[in-house]
This record gives C-alpha cells, sequence and structure tokens, in this order.
C-alpha cells in the first residue's frame, strides 16, 4: 500500500482510508493506482475518507481528494469524507466556487 | 537668613519640610475632602479614606527623598502613579466617574500650593519650580487616570459588543441533530467569521446534521452578504450537514435574482416553521398531534 495510506474494509461494501503522515498530496497519481486496486479487490461500493486528523485542505490537498473522488467514480465506487474538521470546512469554502465531486459526511455513523 | 537659607534648598528639600511641619494638618484636610468627594455617595469609607491619604503622603514623601530632582522614571515615581491607578481603579469599580477622583486630585494639588503661598521664606523662583514640579506630578496622575477610565470604557464597550454578537446569532439546538441559526442585521466579513465559526463548532459538537438559517431578520443584501451565505452553507455541507436556507423576503429573492446569486444548489424554504418541517422530513422524525 501506498505510504501514508491506510486502508481497512469496514463491512456492507464500505472501505476506512485513514491518512497518516507520511501522505504527499503533492503526487497524486502515484497513490490513486494502488487505492483503486485495494478497492477493486475488497470489491467495495463505497470508500470512506477520514479527514479527523487533517487540519487543513489547502489546493494541494483538495486536488489529491478530488482526483483520487474522480478515479473511485471510474470504478464505480463512491466517495463520502468524513470528520472534516471545523477549520478546515471553513478555509476551504473559501476557495470553492463549486459543490465538491464527493459527498460529505459527519461522521462515520452518519454515512447516507 | 531664612530666606537665604530656602534659596540653597532644592525644591524637594522645601516641600519635605513642609509636608514635615503641616503633616497634620495636611492629612487632616485631605482626609476631610477625601470624605466630602468619596463618602457622599458611598465610593470609600473613612478607615479606607484615612488609609489612601497617609500612603499617598508617605509615597509623596519617598519621592521627595529620593534626589534633588523628581525623577519620572524612578521606581518611587512610578510607585506614586500606581497608587493613583489602583485608587482610580477601585472608584471606577464602585461606580465613581472621572470628575470625582479628578477634582480629588486637583484638590491635593491645591493642599501644597497653599501651605507654598503661606510660607513667606520661599522665593519667587524656587515657588515657580514647585509650582512646575506639583504640575507636572499631577498632571502624569491625572493622565494616568484618564487612560485607566478610557480603557475601563473600552473594555465595557468591547464587552457589550461581544455580547450583541453572541445575542445576535443565537445557535439554538432545537431537535437533535437540528440546529437553528436565525441571522438578524447585517453580513460583514468579520461577523461571517464569527458566525461560521461557531456554527461549524457546534456542528461537531452537536453532531447536528441539519441546519436552519432563517434571514427573516436580515434587512438588505447585496453581492457580499450573499457570497458570505453561500459560503456558511457550503462549509456546512463540507461538514456533512445540510443547511437550509429559510425567510427570503421577497424585496431580497429579487435583489438575489438581480445579482445573479445562483441557489439553486441550496434547499430553501419561506419561513423557518418550513425549513424545520423539512428537517425533520430530510431526517425522516415524523411529528404528529397526539389523538384526544
Amino acid at each position: 500500500m501506498a505510504e501514508g495510506i491506510h486502508l481497512t474494509p469496514i463491512g456492507d461494501g464500505n472501505v476506512l482510508l485513514e491518512p497518516g503522515e507520511g501522505l504527499d498530496p503533492s503526487n497524486p497519481d502515484a497513490l490513486v493506482a494502488p487505492v483503486l486496486e485495494f478497492l477493486q479487490n475488497n470489491q467495495a461500493r463505497r470508500l470512506v475518507y477520514d479527514l479527523k486528523t487533517v487540519r487543513l485542505i489547502d489546493a494541494v490537498y483538495y486536488a489529491w481528494l478530488t482526483k483520487l473522488s474522480a478515479t473511485c467514480r471510474i470504478a464505480n465506487v463512491e466517495m463520502v469524507t468524513v470528520n472534516m474538521q471545523p477549520a478546515a470546512a471553513y478555509a476551504l469554502s473559501l476557495t470553492l466556487d463549486k459543490p465538491t465531486p464527493f459527498t460529505c459526511a459527519l461522521d462515520i455513523h452518519h454515512l447516507r | 537668613m531664612a530666606k537665604e537659607t530656602s534659596q540653597e534648598k532644592t525644591t524637594n528639600q522645601i516641600l519635605i519640610e513642609q509636608l514635615m511641619q503641616n503633616v497634620g494638618k495636611i492629612s487632616a484636610i485631605i482626609e476631610k475632602q477625601g470624605q466630602s468627594i468619596f463618602g457622599h455617595k458611598n465610593l470609600l469609607s473613612n478607615n479606607e479614606i484615612n488609609d489612601y491619604s497617609l500612603e499617598f503622603l508617605e509615597l509623596l514623601t519617598m519621592l521627595l527623598h529620593a534626589g534633588d530632582k523628581v525623577d519620572r522614571r524612578g521606581a518611587e515615581y512610578k510607585a506614586l502613579r500606581q497608587f493613583f491607578a489602583n485608587f482610580s481603579q477601585q472608584i471606577q469599580v464602585r461606580g465613581g466617574d472621572m470628575d470625582e477622583f479628578v477634582r480629588y486630585v486637583h484638590f491635593l494639588q491645591r493642599v501644597f500650593l497653599e501651605n507654598l503661598e503661606a510660607d513667606k521664606s520661599v522665593s519667587f523662583e524656587k515657588a515657580r519650580e514647585i509650582l512646575m514640579m506639583l504640575g507636572m506630578i499631577f498632571n502624569d496622575i491625572i493622565l494616568d487616570v484618564f487612560h485607566i477610565y478610557l480603557e475601563g470604557k473600552e473594555k465595557t464597550i468591547q464587552a457589550q459588543q461581544e455580547e450583541l454578537r453572541q445575542t445576535s446569532t443565537p445557535i439554538t439546538e432545537i431537535w437533535d441533530g437540528v440546529l437553528t441559526l436565525p441571522i438578524i442585521g447585517s453580513l460583514d466579513s468579520s461577523r461571517t467569521m464569527i458566525v461560521m465559526e461557531k456554527l461549524l463548532s457546534r456542528i461537531e459538537s452537536d453532531r447536528a446534521r441539519v441546519v436552519v438559517i432563517d434571514v427573516t431578520g436580515v434587512m438588505a443584501i447585496d453581492s457580499q452578504v450573499s457570497h458570505h451565505l453561500i459560503q456558511m452553507i457550503r462549509a456546512t455541507g463540507l461538514m456533512g450537514a445540510t443547511a437550509i436556507l429559510t425567510g427570503i423576503r421577497p424585496e431580497i429573492a429579487r435583489a438575489l435574482t438581480s445579482l445573479n446569486i445562483d441557489l439553486s444548489a441550496v434547499t430553501t424554504r419561506s419561513k423557518l416553521s418550513e425549513g424545520l418541517k423539512e428537517a425533520f422530513r430530510q431526517l425522516q422524525i415524523e411529528v404528529s398531534r397526539p389523538n384526544k
């Protein structure tokens, strides 16, 4: 698996992605392939991206999230972010001019 | 002879001598005036007035003893200013105003000047020097008191502004997972920041899933305000909650249309009650009247 990414199947077709310290979002192309491979091997229908430890979502990080969600969509996997921190949501809302290409949920218990 | 001696003495020495010779009289006058100024409103008790008078005379004596000339950067001078700063703060805390305190400080100055006037042995030059020195000391004290008073007022204004902000954006959890945010007045950038900060924190702490933003109290809307509103709704969505915008009055709707603001992605309802119904619908909550 790519460095800084921890993937766990959590049942019901869901896979939890927990980003770690070593994640380098500046090179999304190198990261998406192993993630997609894991999702397909586990017949995932939804990727749950946990943003609990992400304090700030800047343009580089957002580009990585967008790329990942686009790749997931091609493979018929829905991407949902959970636990976005208030400060990160606030900062990101200032830069966005259109809705995010992925779904956002409060936490893992509130997936729709 | 006496005149010659006083010529050789420094202004500080002259004042110390006068203070020593008349300490009882000066102290009694100051206490009496203190009681007349601060006593009638019960700002200070008699004991406090007496203590303050004695402490003032003590600090002034220490200042005069510290050197031939008053050193404005010396510890004794700072101690005297600090004494008056604390004194005025106490008066302010107890509801007194600056006029009373300034009157008191002027009075203190006058006591020394009257004493100086009565002493015929002091030459005109020395009297002038003493006058200037006393003027400098008491002016500094009055300025300090003025600054403290202004700081107090500024703090009060800031506290009132904060209270106004708090009360003008009351975020309430009216149902499990449903928050309401009535916005009253105008939304500028700084207020949006405060409201958003509070709202996003509440979404996180209350695990809210729906936020009903009611703009019935927003009197006017421009492109900046509408941009702030959209920003707030977007940030709410990023947190995983849904925002419902209610109370858009016809003139606001017309303004939004003429500003080319696209609210098609935003759930809107005419009234707060309709917004609540929509929130309940989204959460699959049914509210029904019990059968009688």
